[in-house]
C-alpha cells in the first residue's frame, strides 16, 4: 500500500515535509483525466458516457439541467470533470477531484479559506463557478505542497505555528504563495496587505508574516 | 519557587521544555490541506441529509405532509419527529429524557421536525420546500429586557430551570415567574458592608453576546462496514464526531469496538465542545438507507453563543482609600433556548467574578430570562469575560477618587492563600511591574489626553488569575518499543498543541529530544490532554511527567539487567551485543541516568550506552492521576498563585467615532513556559477575541420576527489581519502553578469584554456599550 493509500485509510497524520510532499504529489498525480463515472446526480443511475447521460436526462429528467463536462487544468494536470453547471470550484475540487485543501469556512467569499490561484491570482473558489475556469491554470495547496520549491514556506509555517486548529491555514498558505510569485521579497506590511482577505478565528495573524519573511530569506539563500 | 509537587517539579535546567519553534506533529498535514475535517469527507455513493429549519423564532410544527417531497426524484428518505427510529434515539445527559428531534423550534434556524435524505444537497433543499408544513407560530423573546416584563408572553411553561452545576445558585431562590428564573448567591453581610463604606457607586454594564464561531462548519459522514474481527453485525464508521466515539456508541447502543471514528481534526473549539445534530444523526440515516450519508451545517447555521448577553447593575461600596466593602450585583442574563449551558448565567456566580477581592460582602442576584435568541454549548471563555464587572468597579473607583486603577487593584487584591491573607501576591506584583514598564504606564483621568494627531488617548488595565482546570485526571501511558519511546493518545487536535507539550516533558525527563518521542495518534487510546485549554495542557503534562519517571526507572533497571545478563541475539544472523561498560559494576538504578539519548553513569557521564542498545526489551509505563490542588474545586480566585495583567491603549477620533487599538500589552506568568510559540498564539487569539466582541461582533435580531440578521461572515465581522493591533507580550516564570514544573494555564483567562471599552471611556469620558462601533461612539458623544 502506498503512503497515500495509507493516508486514505486513516493512517498516521504525523508527517514531516518529505512525507507531506510525497502525499501531495501523489494526490496531484492521481487526479483523474476523465470522470471516474457518469453518475446521474438525481437518481444515481450510471451512464457509460456523457452522451448517454444526456440521453438519460432527456428521458427521465426532461425538466432538469443536464450535468456538464468541464475541462480544468489543476496543478498542471488536465482533468475533465462531470459537474452540475452551478457547482463552485471549491465543491468541484472536493467532491470530484478529492482535493480537500480549499476549505469551506464561510461559503460567501468572506474568509479566504478556500483560496486557490487561477492564472496567477488568488481567487476564492467558493464563489467561483467551476464552469468559468475552463482553459485557466488552477493551483491548489496540494500543488504547492507537491513542489519542492515551496519547502521553505511550508517549513516556516510549521516552525512558527502559523496555525492553531489549522482549518484556515491552507487558504493563507496559497495566498502567501501567490504573493511570493509576484513579489519574492515582500515587506511585513505587504504580507499583511496580501493576507487581508483571509480570516483566522484562532488569531494566528502575526505568525504569517513571520513565516513568509523567514521563507523568503531561505528561498533567497537558495534552499532548505 | 513554590513547593512544587511531583517528580522533578523543582527541575532548574531545561533542554526541551520551553523551546520555541518545534513544529506541531500535525502541522504539515494541516498546512498542506492533507488534514481532513468532518466536512471534508466524501464517499462514493454518498447521500446528503438536511433538517427542516424553522423560519420562525419560536414555532410548533403541528403537522407535515411529505407526499410531494417523497415524489421528488432523488429523495431517498424522509423522517419526521414522530418516526420510531428518531423517538428511540437516546439523548443522554441530565434530567428527564428529551426527544432528540422535536416539533418545536426555539430559535430561528433551529432544526425541527423533519430530516430529508437525498442524492444531493440541492434535492434536499427542494424536498424541504415541497413539505407542506402547518406551523403554529408561538410568541418569541429575543430582547431579554422585554422578556422579563410581567406582561411578556411566557414562552416556556414548566418547572423553573435553575440549573445546578458545580453547586451554583442559592438555595432560597424565588420561584420562577413568567420567563424569569432566579439565582441568588449571597456571601457575607452586604448591609454592614455598605454601612462601612465612605462612598457608593452604582453603574450598569452590558456583557455582549458573542459567537463561538468554530472555523469549520460542523458535520459528519457515516457509513456501516463489514467487520470480521469483532462481534457479528456491521461496524459504524463515522467521521466528524471527533473524540465523541463513546457518546455516539451510547446514542446508538453500540459496543465501543464497533464504533469507529478515526479522523483527528476538529477545528478550533474555544470551549464550545457541544455536538451538533448534524454530527449525531448520520449513523441512523446511513443505516436506514444502506449508504454513506453526509450532513453538515452551513456557516449560517453555526452562530451559537460563546457568551450569552447579560445586563448588570452594580452597586459598590468602598472606603476613602479605595478598599471595597460591599458589592451588590443584579444581573439580567439570557437563559437562551432549552439545553443552553449554565455558564454565562448561574454557572458564573460561583465561578468567582469577585473572589480575588478582599471584600467578602457580596450579593449576586440574577434573573435568567428564557429566550429564543440561541444556544450556548458548554463554554469556558465565559468565566473571565464576566469578571469584567470587577475590572469596571476598579476603574470607576479610581475615577471617583482620582487615582490610578492599578493602585485600587492592589489595595483590593487579597493574598495568596485566602481572602483574609494580607500579603501581596508575588506573581501579580511581578506582572504589574513589568506591565507598567512595557506600557510606559502613565495614568491620566478620563478625557484629558489628546494625541498629536488630534485623537483622544485612552488606556486601561486588567488582571486575572491563570486558572487551573485539572479536574478530570489523566490516564497516561508510555511505551518503549524497539528503542523508541511512544506516546499514544487520542488527541485532541484543536490548536492547543497539548500533546506536543506532553511529548516535550517526556523528552525532558528521559534525556531525549522532542523529535525522539513518537506521538501515536489513535482514536482508541485513553490518554487525552484536555481539561480546560492550556490549563489542561499543563495539568496533563504533570501527570505525563510522573509517567515518564516510572518509565525511566524501568529503563534503568532494564539497562542494569541487560548489562549483567545480555539477552540472546534474535534473528538468524544477529550478532551478540558488545559487553556493556556497566557490566560487573554492581549498579543500582539510582547510579544511572538518561542523558542525550544514552544511559550514563551518574558519577561519570562520559561512560554511557545509547538507550536503544542499553535496553532492547519493550517496556510500558502507566500513570493515572492529576496534579494536586486543582483550584477549580477550591473556588476560583480564593487562592492566588500565577496571574496575568493586560493593558490596552486606544485612540478615539471624536469626529468619526472610530476607535483604533494602538496596542495591547500582556504580561503573563504561566508559572513555567512549556511551549513558547503556542503560548504566544493562545494570548494573541484571546486578545483578538476580546477585540472582536468589543469593537466589531454583534448578534442582531429583528425584534418583530425574532429572525437573526447577523448569521454570515460579512455582517458578523471577525477581525482580520489589518484590524488586529500589535499584542506586546512579556512572560514571567514564577513556577507558582500546580502543574508540570509549576506551570498553570493561561489561554482564556485573558478573555475580556471591557478592556477596550474602559480605554474608550478613559479617552472620551463617556460610556459606549460593546461593540463600540463608530455610530455608537458618536451617539455617546452626542454627535449622532
Ligand atoms: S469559504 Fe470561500 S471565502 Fe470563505
Ligand atoms: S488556525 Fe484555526 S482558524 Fe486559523
Amino acid at each position: 500500500m502506498s503512503r497515500g493509500e495509507q493516508m486514505k485509510q486513516g493512517g498516521s497524520m504525523v508527517l514531516n515535509h518529505e512525507a507531506a510532499q510525497a502525499i501531495s504529489a501523489e494526490k496531484v498525480a492521481s487526479l483523474p483525466a476523465t470522470p471516474a463515472q457518469y453518475r446521474c446526480p438525481i437518481c444515481g443511475k450510471i451512464s457509460v458516457n456523457h452522451e448517454d447521460l444526456k440521453f438519460h436526462y432527456a428521458n427521465e429528467h426532461p425538466d432538469s439541467v443536464v450535468p456538464i463536462v468541464v475541462k480544468l487544468n489543476v496543478n498542471g494536470k488536465d482533468c475533465e470533470v462531470l459537474i452540475e453547471p452551478h457547482w463552485t470550484l471549491q465543491r468541484t475540487l472536493q467532491f470530484q477531484l478529492g482535493l480537500t485543501g480549499a476549505k469551506q469556512m464561510c461559503d460567501h467569499g468572506a474568509c479566504g479559506s478556500c483560496t486557490v490561484i487561477i492564472d496567477g491570482r488568488p481567487v476564492l473558489s467558493c464563489i467561483t463557478l467551476a464552469a468559468e475556469c475552463e482553459g485557466k491554470r488552477i493551483e491548489t495547496v496540494e500543488g504547492i505542497a507537491a513542489d519542492p520549491k515551496w519547502k521553505p514556506l511550508i517549513d516556516a509555517y510549521c516552525r512558527w505555528d502559523a496555525m492553531q486548529c489549522g482549518y484556515c491555514t491552507p487558504g493563507f498558505l496559497v495566498t502567501a504563495k501567490a504573493l511570493l510569485d509576484r513579489n519574492p521579497n515582500p515587506t511585513e506590511e505587504e504580507c499583511r496587505e496580501a493576507l487581508a482577505g483571509n480570516i483566522c478565528i484562532c488569531g494566528t495573524y502575526p505568525r504569517h508574516s513571520q513565516a513568509i519573511l523567514e521563507a523568503t530569506m531561505k528561498m533567497a539563500e537558495g534552499g532548505e | 519557587m513554590a513547593d512544587l509537587a511531583g517528580v522533578n517539579g523543582q527541575r532548574e535546567h531545561f533542554r526541551v521544555v520551553g523551546k520555541p519553534n518545534l513544529p506541531g506533529r500535525l502541522s504539515y498535514a494541516l498546512a498542506t490541506g492533507i488534514a481532513k475535517f468532518g466536512i471534508d469527507y466524501v464517499l462514493p455513493n454518498m447521500l446528503h441529509a438536511k433538517f427542516l429549519r424553522s423560519p420562525y423564532a419560536h414555532a410548533k410544527v403541528v403537522s407535515v405532509e411529505t407526499t410531494k417531497a417523497w415524489a421528488l426524484p432523488g429523495v431517498v428518505d424522509i423522517l419526521t419527529w414522530e418516526d420510531e427510529d428518531l423517538i428511540k434515539l437516546s439523548t443522554g445527559g441530565f434530567g428527564p429524557p428529551k426527544p432528540w428531534l422535536d416539533n418545536i423550534a426555539h430559535e430561528e434556524g433551529a432544526e425541527v421536525a423533519v430530516i430529508v435524505v437525498a442524492e444531493s444537497e440541492e434535492i434536499c433543499d427542494e424536498a424541504l420546500r415541497l413539505l407542506e408544513v402547518e406551523w403554529e407560530i408561538l410568541p418569541h423573546i429575543v430582547d431579554i429586557l422585554e422578556g422579563r416584563k410581567p406582561d411578556a408572553p411566557v414562552i416556556r411553561e414548566g418547572l423553573p430551570e435553575i440549573p445546578s452545576m458545580f453547586g451554583m445558585g442559592g438555595k432560597d431562590n424565588p420561584p420562577k415567574k413568567g420567563n424569569v428564573s432566579y439565582s441568588y448567591v449571597i456571601d457575607g453581610d452586604i448591609e454592614a458592608g455598605f454601612k462601612e463604606a465612605d462612598h457608593i457607586i452604582e453603574f450598569n454594564l452590558t456583557i455582549p453576546a458573542f459567537a463561538s464561531h468554530m472555523p469549520n462548519p460542523p458535520g459528519s459522514v457515516a457509513w456501516w462496514e463489514d467487520d470480521p474481527y469483532h462481534a457479528p453485525g456491521k461496524t459504524l464508521r463515522i467521521e466528524g464526531a471527533v473524540q465523541r466515539r463513546e457518546q455516539i456508541a451510547a446514542m446508538y447502543g453500540l459496543p465501543l469496538e464497533k464504533t469507529v471514528q478515526k479522523g483527528l481534526f476538529q477545528g478550533g473549539k474555544y470551549c464550545d465542545w457541544g455536538m451538533r445534530r448534524s454530527q449525531e444523526i448520520t449513523p441512523l440515516l446511513a443505516k436506514r438507507t444502506g449508504r454513506p450519508v453526509r450532513c453538515v451545517n452551513t456557516r449560517e447555521q453555526t452562530y451559537d453563543f460563546l457568551m450569552k448577553q447579560r445586563y448588570m447593575y452594580l452597586k459598590v461600596g468602598f472606603k476613602d482609600n479605595g478598599l471595597i466593602t460591599a458589592i451588590d450585583d443584579y444581573s439580567i442574563a439570557d437563559g437562551g433556548v432549552p439545553g443552553s449551558s449554565t455558564f454565562g448565567t448561574s454557572g458564573d456566580q460561583s465561578y468567582g467574578p469577585y473572589y480575588t477581592f478582599r471584600c467578602k460582602n457580596i450579593r449576586q442576584r440574577m434573573e435568567i430570562v428564557d429566550s429564543n435568541r440561541g444556544k450556548m454549548y458548554v463554554s469556558g471563555q465565559h468565566c473571565p469575560f464576566n469578571w469584567d464587572a470587577g475590572t469596571m468597579a476598579i476603574y470607576l473607583i479610581a475615577e471617583k477618587l482620582g487615582k490610578d486603577p492599578i493602585e485600587i487593584a492592589k489595595i483590593n487584591l487579597h493574598g495568596p492563600t485566602s481572602q483574609d491573607d494580607p500579603n501581596p501576591v508575588p506573581s501579580f506584583e511581578a506582572c504589574l511591574e513589568e506591565g507598567k514598564k512595557l506600557m510606559n504606564w502613565n495614568w491620566h483621568p478620563a478625557g484629558t489626553k489628546r494625541l498629536p494627531d488630534g485623537r483622544m488617548h485612552g488606556a486601561s488595565f486588567r488582571y486575572q488569575i491563570c486558572p487551573r482546570h485539572a479536574f478530570s485526571g489523566y490516564d497516561c501511558k508510555l511505551e518503549y518499543q524497539n528503542g523508541v519511546v511512544h506516546l499514544p493518545t487520542q488527541g485532541p487536535v484543536t490548536g492547543m498543541y497539548a500533546v506536543e507539550v506532553n511529548a516535550m516533558v517526556v523528552a525532558e525527563e528521559l534525556g531525549l529530544e522532542y523529535e525522539d518521542i513518537s506521538i501515536d495518534f489513535d482514536y482508541r487510546e485513553k490518554f487525552t490532554p484536555v481539561g480546560g485549554g492550556s490549563d489542561g495542557t499543563t495539568a496533563s503534562a504533570w501527570a505525563m511527567k510522573e509517567c515518564a519517571h516510572i518509565l525511566k526507572q524501568r529503563l534503568l533497571e532494564a539497562a542494569i539487567e541487560e548489562a549483567e545478563n545480555p539477552p540472546r541475539p534474535t534473528g538468524m544472523f544477529a550478532m551478540p551485543k558488545p559487553p556493556s561498560p556497566f557490566k560487573g559494576m554492581n549498579l543500582k538504578p539510582e547510579d544511572l541516568d538518561l542523558m542525550d539519548g544514552k544511559v550514563v553513569l551518574k558519577s561519570d557521564p562520559s561512560i554511557g550506552v545509547p538507550l536503544a542498545e542499553a535496553v532492547t526489551k519493550n517496556i510500558f509505563a502507566t500513570y493515572s492521576g492529576r496534579p494536586p490542588d486543582a483550584l477549580w474545586s477550591l473556588g476560583m480566585g480564593r487562592m492566588l498563585d500565577t496571574m496575568n495583567t493586560a493593558f490596552c491603549e486606544v485612540a478615539v477620533d471624536t469626529e468619526t467615532g472610530e476607535v483604533e487599538i494602538l496596542r495591547f500589552g500582556v504580561v503573563a506568568d504561566p508559572g513555567k513556559i512549556m511551549r513558547l510559540t503556542s503560548l504566544e498564539s493562545q494570548i494573541d487569539q484571546v486578545m483578538y477575541f476580546s477585540q472582536g466582541c468589543q469593537l466589531l461582533e454583534d448578534f442582531v435580531y429583528d425584534k418583530k420576527t425574532g429572525v437573526k440578521l447577523h448569521t454570515n461572515m460579512i455582517d458578523y465581522k471577525k477581525p482580520g489581519v489589518l484590524d488586529v493591533p500589535h499584542v506586546e507580550r512579556k512572560f514571567l516564570e514564577t513556577r507558582a502553578g500546580n502543574a508540570a514544573y509549576g506551570a498553570s494555564g493561561i489561554s482564556h483567562s485573558l478573555a475580556n469584554t471591557h478592556l477596550v471599552i474602559i480605554a474608550i471611556h478613559n479617552a472620551i469620558g463617556v460610556w459606549v456599550d460593546p461593540p463600540a462601533t463608530p455610530d455608537k461612539v458618536l451617539k455617546a458623544l452626542g454627535k449622532a
